[in-house]
């Protein structure tokens, strides 16, 4: 069987900022290569990237990460059916129960019942779930409605969201509705050494200013941690695996095209009002390949100096281009196709000799079409 | 006997063996139960089918280089920021390196060499979020476990090779071993389904030990000069 897997690699720099802190506060790290590392972890990446989802997708591809899922489906109950407004809770919560999904009473008094965890489902799910209760109430009349528990986990486990076929699910206590993600993302680390720092600073009172009588007095102090890293970023996409996800290749191929798009495009949103951290990648690598997705960071162990030739970006994509050609010659790996795309030429004329130049969408777009071709052959 | 020889190699790594509700730990060994997934994840083993002809590989692990522990603090919230989670410390195992030897049917083991190569689900080091990096596969060799991990040369990180200064290193080993062996020492560590609707682990016997290896990046250097030898300059002349 042939396989397609989609590898994407970003070197981006950041500037002073702190988008993924730990429980003190302190910007995240991590020691690779002897030298301590930024670090941004990849929960913190997937939820910005599933967050752009929203904009690059039809919410009928999309889903739900909800404890609100007996609230949710009654509404869609509601909706296709406004007769049954005064049954919706206690259907949506006949069918939620048939599908193997344990709901608890809410904590809050009068709200309606949740599910114990937060649980992942995709708007055509609950589309479906909300069908098979309308059905049911139709036939049972005004008697208690009889949901076959078999219909009700088929409905919930087939149809996956764009967003859970690529990054999973887990529901605790119904576990053939589990789905094994066919994204992975790696935490991106800084390709240098870096020492965390401290702002200290001082927060005037205007009032208190204004008025003469006043002491001069700051209103507040504190310090915030950060640092600025120019990160290694990775991402693979199983596009297989995908597929048996989402059992459709036209869906596959638009998956692969909103997550590509999504990981290079998103930040997290950490303290970005303080920092206005937003940046774009210095350079981009799409690797599509055969047999297994390849990790690059490797080219960062050894971390790039302060002072490197051209500065940290052009060291680090330079490295990126050599370690990727060295592995490359070393196991036979013969990638199906490679794009790259950046910021200047010059800067990005290491890469150009293992991949196609060209620029963000066309790239997208390029990779979507081999994915979708690939698809095709094998069916 | 035929050995076949992997290096466990990433960033961050995580072999959890008992991990509890918000507290993710990670053992300082990569696990026979995370090795065996990562094998059958290779080969395209569901998580609901029998494991038993993965089960019957002996496993040893040697520590090329024991990295240091890491604290990963996370939260989670439903995407409309609604509903928060319980806060969960996740720890891994940063800048380690692992040599790991299978030693069990030879055809077996051919067949895990190809499947690493062209794995049917994505490959990870103990967690999602670690994939391996560097060269994964080092072949198949002939011999015990024991013998491939006192032969096998030093994977270590170049940089720890250069600041090891002395010809050779000793480097830990855990390998397993028959529950009446001398030194046995038991873990729940024996993977027995990864059926989630119930995952089980048994108890399995792993003995530990040191192996000698060379250390290639060794520069043996000449003692000094000593700048304050007042003879040095006499020498010459005599």
């Amino acid at each position: 069987m042939s396989r397609t897997i989609v590898d994407i690699h970003v070197v981006q720099t950041v500037p002073p900022s702190n988008i993924n802190r730990d429980d003190t506060g302190s910007p995240k790290t991590a020691v690779y290569g002897g030298r301590r590392r930024a670090r941004v972890s990849s929960q913190a990446w997937k939820r910005a990237t599933r967050a752009t989802f929203a904009e690059l997708l039809d919410t009928s591809e999309l889903g739900v990460r909800t404890k609100r899922v007996v609230e949710l489906l009654s509404e869609e109950i509601v909706r296709q059916d406004p007769v049954l407004s005064g049954r919706a809770l206690e259907l949506a919560e006949a069918v939620l129960t048939a599908a193997g999904i344990k709901i608890t009473p809410a904590r809050k008094a009068d709200a309606p019942p949740e599910s114990g965890y937060l649980l992942f489902l995709s708007n055509r799910q609950i589309t479906g779930l909300a069908e098979l209760a309308v059905e049911a109430a139709a036939a049972a009349g005004e008697g208690k409605p009889d949901i076959a528990k078999a219909q009700a986990r088929a409905r919930a486990d087939r149809e996956h969201s764009v967003d859970v076929a690529l990054f999973g699910r887990m529901v605790a206590d119904a576990t053939d509705l589990n789905v094994d993600a066919a994204a992975q993302v790696a935490h991106a680390l800084s390709v240098h050494a870096v020492d965390n720092e401290y702002d200290y600073f001082t927060a005037v009172d205007d009032h208190k200013q204004a008025d003469e009588e006043e002491d001069a007095g700051a209103g507040m102090i504190g310090t915030v941690e950060f640092n600025s890293s120019t990160l290694y970023r990775y991402a693979t996409v199983d596009v297989n695996r995908l597929h048996d996800n989402l059992g459709d290749a036209e869906a596959t191929r638009r998956a692969v095209e909103a997550f590509t798009r999504a990981f290079v495009a998103s930040m997290p949103t950490g303290k970005q009002n303080t920092f206005a951290n937003r940046t774009l990648p210095d350079a981009v690598l799409v690797v599509v390949r055969e047999t297994q997705s390849i990790n690059l960071v490797g080219a960062f162990e050894e971390a790039v100096q302060d002072d490197a030739e051209g500065g940290r970006v052009v060291q680090a994509i330079t490295r990126l281009a050599d370690h990727a050609r060295e592995l490359h010659e070393a196991y036979d790996e013969q990638p199906v196709a490679a794009w790259v795309f950046g910021v200047g030429e010059k800067k990005v004329a290491p890469l150009t000799e293992l991949a196609q130049r060209g620029t963000f969408d066309p790239t997208v777009r390029a990779v979507g079409a081999l994915v979708g071709d690939r698809l095709a052959e094998q069916a | 006997m035929t050995t076949l020889l992997l290096r466990l190699g990433a960033p961050l790594q995580s072999w959890g063996t008992s991990s509890r509700f918000v507290r993710r730990n990670t053992d300082r060994v990569p696990s026979r139960s995370g090795v065996i997934g990562l094998l059958a994840a290779a080969q395209g083993v569901r998580r609901t089918d029998p494991l038993e002809e993965l089960l019957s590989l002996r496993i040893g692990v040697r520590i090329d280089q024991p990295g240091q522990l890491e604290r990963d603090f996370q939260t989670a919230r439903s995407l409309d920021g609604s509903t928060t989670m319980p806060l969960s410390y996740r720890f891994y195992l940063a800048d380690a390196v692992f040599t790991v030897a299978l030693e069990g049917d030879p055809d077996l083991l051919r067949g895990l060499e190809q499947a690493l190569r062209s794995p049917v689900f994505p490959l990870y080091l103990g967690r999602r979020s670690c994939p391996p990096a560097g060269q994964l596969l080092h072949g198949l060799r002939e011999g015990t476990v024991r013998e491939r991990l006192e032969t096998e040369p030093w994977h270590a990180s170049p940089w720890t090779q250069r600041r090891h200064c002395s010809p050779t290193v000793g480097l830990d080993i855990v390998v397993d071993c028959p529950a009446d062996a001398a030194d046995a020492e038991l873990v729940r560590d024996e993977p027995v389904s990864f059926d989630p609707r119930n995952r089980a682990y048994g108890w399995r016997t792993v003995h530990r030990d040191q192996v000698e290896v060379p250390n290639p990046s060794y520069q043996p250097t000449a003692p000094p000069a000593d700048p304050f030898d007042p003879m040095a300059a006499f020498e010459e002349i005599a």
